[in-house]
């Protein structure tokens, strides 16, 4: 059957996601709690997070291009990348997070320029992570599958 | 950006065993956070009417509030039975919200529960030292939601202080056994899939 078929995708590439850490049982939280009442809930979550994500960047990226940079403000901004990549499970991005916030305390504008660079990298893949799943979320469905909900 | 939002969640009527809804702000600037906190409230059994905003000054709107600590307070708290606001926000921090709302001179303020990405034993001792019934560490779960109906002001006991945790001053992210959420009492089909350690299929 094809929904078999792209389950068996699914669960292949979702299980490289979660072994890699792009993702964690923070994600898995978000696909308990869709169902019919609430069925597109993940896509939902990951779409705010993804344009969240984008403008988090783009002021990262403004404040370091200032030439006295306001490490308080940057880090405000990192604190909120950093929590909404928890609240949907995007452990990578977290991780680099917290590394940079401890570049803001300390003052390095060197370490937040490296700490922004990875950031932006790690978003990225996540990004396309999290679109491959919800394209292949979407196949299942229309050929009339279930989601598998994998956890660690 | 202001957004206020609101959204009835549980069954159609809308309404509690006993006949009472219990109507939740939500206030947090993350819209990702937002929609997580809606979903967690809606799911967890007890009925909520939720309203969400994007800031402390649109919440203080809400409520009535005046800023200006010269006018008198004229608190239309009839609106909202429990505050559940982000610590971390810009211009007017969830503290700010707190500390306006329990100066309220009527005689039981709003309840408030604080949420925070970070569990800084400074920052949830700031807190409840102005009066926050709670302090949650986010990603909030489903346990979190259910506590929150004993805070609201519908007249149920408190619920019992938590146990000693090994960190005495950590957030009170489950210091509490896990429970399994309730099923939902409206509709019947909504119904949380188990976690397993393998893999499930929905």
């Amino acid at each position: 059957m094809e929904s078999d078929r792209l389950q068996k995708i699914y669960i292949d590439f979702a299980s490289v996601v979660f072994r890699e850490e792009f993702l964690d049982n923070q994600y898995t939280q978000l696909q308990q709690l869709q169902d019919e009442s609430e069925p597109k809930f993940v896509l939902q979550v990951g779409t705010l997070f993804l344009e969240d994500s984008e403008k988090l960047l783009n002021g990262l990226r403004s404040i370091l291009d200032q030439q006295d940079v306001d490490f308080e403000k940057l880090d405000a901004c990192v604190r909120k990348l950093m929590g909404s990549s928890a609240s949907i499970g995007a452990k990578r991005v977290k991780n680099v997070c917290m590394a940079f916030h401890n570049s803001c305390k300390n003052g390095s504008k060197e370490g937040c320029l490296k700490c922004l660079q990875q950031v932006a990298q790690e978003y990225l893949l996540v990004k396309r992570k999290l679109e491959t799943l919800f394209k292949l979320e979407k196949q299942i469905l229309a050929a009339g599958g279930s989601v598998p909900v994998l956890s660690q | 950006m202001e957004e206020v939002e609101k959204r009835e969640e549980g069954s159609n009527d809308g309404k509690l065993e006993g006949g009472v809804e219990v109507r939740v702000l939500v206030v947090d600037d993350s819209p990702v956070d937002r929609r997580m906190v809606e979903v967690l409230l809606k799911k967890s059994g007890a009925m909520f009417q939720v309203t969400s905003v994007d800031s402390g000054k649109r919440a203080m709107e809400v409520l009535g509030l005046s800023e200006d600590k010269t006018k008198s307070p004229v608190v239309d708290d009839q609106k909202v039975d429990i505050i559940l606001t982000d610590y971390c926000m810009p211009e007017m921090t969830g503290y700010d919200l707190l500390k306006a709302v329990k100066e309220q001179s009527c005689q039981k303020p709003i309840p408030v529960i604080v949420m925070s990405s970070e569990n800084e034993p400074q920052r949830i001792n700031r807190c409840r030292a102005i009066g926050a019934e709670d302090f949650i560490i986010k990603p909030l779960q489903t346990n979190d939601v259910l506590r929150l109906r004993s805070y609201a002001r519908t007249g149920l006991p408190p619920p019992p202080p938590p146990p000693p945790s090994s960190s005495s001053n950590a957030g009170t992210k489950r210091k509490m056994t896990i429970e399994l959420m309730a099923e939902s009492g409206g509709g019947g089909s909504e119904r949380r899939r188990p976690r397993l350690t393998g893999l499930a299929v929905a």
